[in-house]
């Protein structure tokens, strides 16, 4: 490896590496359950930004679509999913059952108790085909299977009506109040500090789809937009790195920026930087000083979105700004844009330890890493 | 530590979290570099790679799950996502026929 700071090797784990990965993994399941079922999301947020009274094109036929699609589909598609992750095809129809258990009757969209009930259902499903398929008489298979699932996802979705729906209701609540109490206290921009860096550890999806992604659904049911949409989506904080680093980075950094500049901005993968920031952390504090300048101004301009958007491209957050909020969250990511760049610039001291270090190499190629 | 021979590669899978950013980003890149030799390339989330991976592709910040995904298959690590000599390594391998390992 000819990075400058090579970490140790992944073979023998060291325990940090371990917790990290088990973080990972957890935010894995998270993320799992969530993004492969994105492309509802957008239809989602663009029938929204499109059809609602304040939209676009107000249309009151499309405008019935919003609540369903929200309140039911995007919930049961994350049930489905989990359900399968666990169990595959059989865990994914009873964690779909299940997960219209906490649906209905919930006055918040339930996206966090999907994604407990679903896999929840499918993990017991597996448990009882383990228990009684191997008594089930030759011949008899197809009734156990349909009926024991039948069953099985009938009562979870009972349980999840009398229990689990209430309890995440109150959950949900409780954590979006909280949000709104960092909001009140103008003290929302200090979540940064634990966003960015967990980023950087590719904890990015879990953060977005498992967290910020049921706060701001909450939100936006209620008040049509969410700036939770927009703390770890802002591609502000990472496009500042990159250009800081494609002016004064090491030499081999220089040549790739460009590219992960396009991959990253426009395309919306936000991996591509953080590698950038895991061989020089120090850029972790640029990245950091971004993200609070982002969220300070969305904050305070009142910026929000009405859906995820993901990837975390420029173009997706355009496309699910509602009508009249594109100015605002332009602003917050060009200020995120411009404070990282310029931390990041003076990290890298503007590029004259590496010149002065080319410098040296090319008078003594012996010298080199 | 496992290693491989490049001319028994026949499928190298390209892991990232979720199996739907980046992971797909490489694979449309190293796929036109190792199909001449017979070689398909895929992605998938890190904690499913499919079980005929002959190798696996994989940022060292994730590696240890793919590790413990996949015990016994051979896991190259990379650092960046554009221009990393690790792909340089498993395309010199596969075109030459040379072992590769962790």
């Amino acid at each position: 490896m000819t990075t400058p700071t090579p970490p140790p090797t992944s073979a023998n784990p060291t325990r940090l590496q371990r917790s990290r990965a088990a973080v990972q993994r957890f935010g894995g399941h998270l993320s799992g359950m969530v993004m492969p079922n994105i492309g509802a999301f957008i239809a989602w947020g663009l029938i929204t930004a499109l059809f609602i009274p304040d939209g676009w094109f107000p249309n009151e036929t499309m405008h019935r679509l919003v609540e369903p699609m929200l309140g039911t589909l995007l919930p049961l598609l994350i049930g489905y999913t989990g359900g399968r992750l666990v169990y595959d095809q059989r865990g994914a129809v009873v964690g779909a059952i299940a997960t219209t258990g906490v649906v209905v009757g919930s006055e918040v969209p339930m996206f966090l108790g999907a994604m407990i009930i679903g896999p929840l259902a499918a993990y017991l499903m597996k448990l009882v085909d383990q228990a009684l398929l191997p008594r089930v008489r030759t011949g008899f298979e197809m009734l156990y299977n349909n009926f024991s699932a039948g069953i099985l996802g009938g009562t979870m979705a009972g349980f999840g009506l009398y229990a689990v729906g209430p309890l995440v209701q109150g959950l949900t609540r409780v954590l979006g109040a909280g949000v709104q109490t960092l909001i009140d206290w103008s003290l929302l921009p200090l979540v940064s500090l634990i966003v960015e860096p967990a980023k950087v550890l590719f904890l990015n999806n879990a953060i977005n789809h498992g967290v910020f992604g049921p706060l701001g659904a909450a939100r936006v049911s209620e008040t049509g937009q969410a700036i939770e949409f927009l703390i770890e989506t802002n591609p502000g904080p990472g496009l500042g790195v990159l250009l800081a680093v494609m002016l004064f980075g090491p030499k081999v950094s220089r040549a790739t920026a460009p590219g992960a500049i396009v991959i990253q901005f426009l395309g919306g993968i936000h991996e591509i930087y953080f590698p950038y920031i895991l061989a020089q952390p120090k850029l972790i504090i640029a990245a950091i000083a971004g993200g609070v300048t982002g969220v300070t101004t969305f904050m305070v301009l009142g910026a929000g979105l009405v859906s995820t958007p993901s990837p975390g491209s420029i173009i997706a957050l355009m496309a699910v700004t509602p009508r009249g909020g594109h100015l605002s969250v332009l602003a917050g990511v060009l200020a995120a844009t411009a404070v990282s760049f310029i931390t990041a610039s003076l990290l890298l001291g503007f590029g004259r330890g590496e010149r002065a270090r080319e410098k040296t190499q090319y008078q003594n190629p012996e010298a080199q890493s | 530590m496992s290693s491989i021979n490049g001319s028994n590669i026949k499928k190298v899978v390209v892991a990232c979290d979720a199996g739907m950013g980046s992971s797909v980003l490489l694979t449309s890149q190293l796929a036109n570099t190792l199909q001449p030799y017979g070689v398909t390339v895929v992605h998938a989330a890190v904690g499913r790679i499919p079980a005929d991976a002959d190798l696996v592709l994989c940022h060292s910040v994730l590696a240890s799950r793919a590790r413990a995904a996949r015990p016994g298959t051979v896991v190259v690590e990379f650092e960046m996502f554009l221009g990393d000599p690790a792909f340089a390594r498993v395309e010199q391998a596969v075109k030459n026929g040379e072992a590769i390992g962790d």
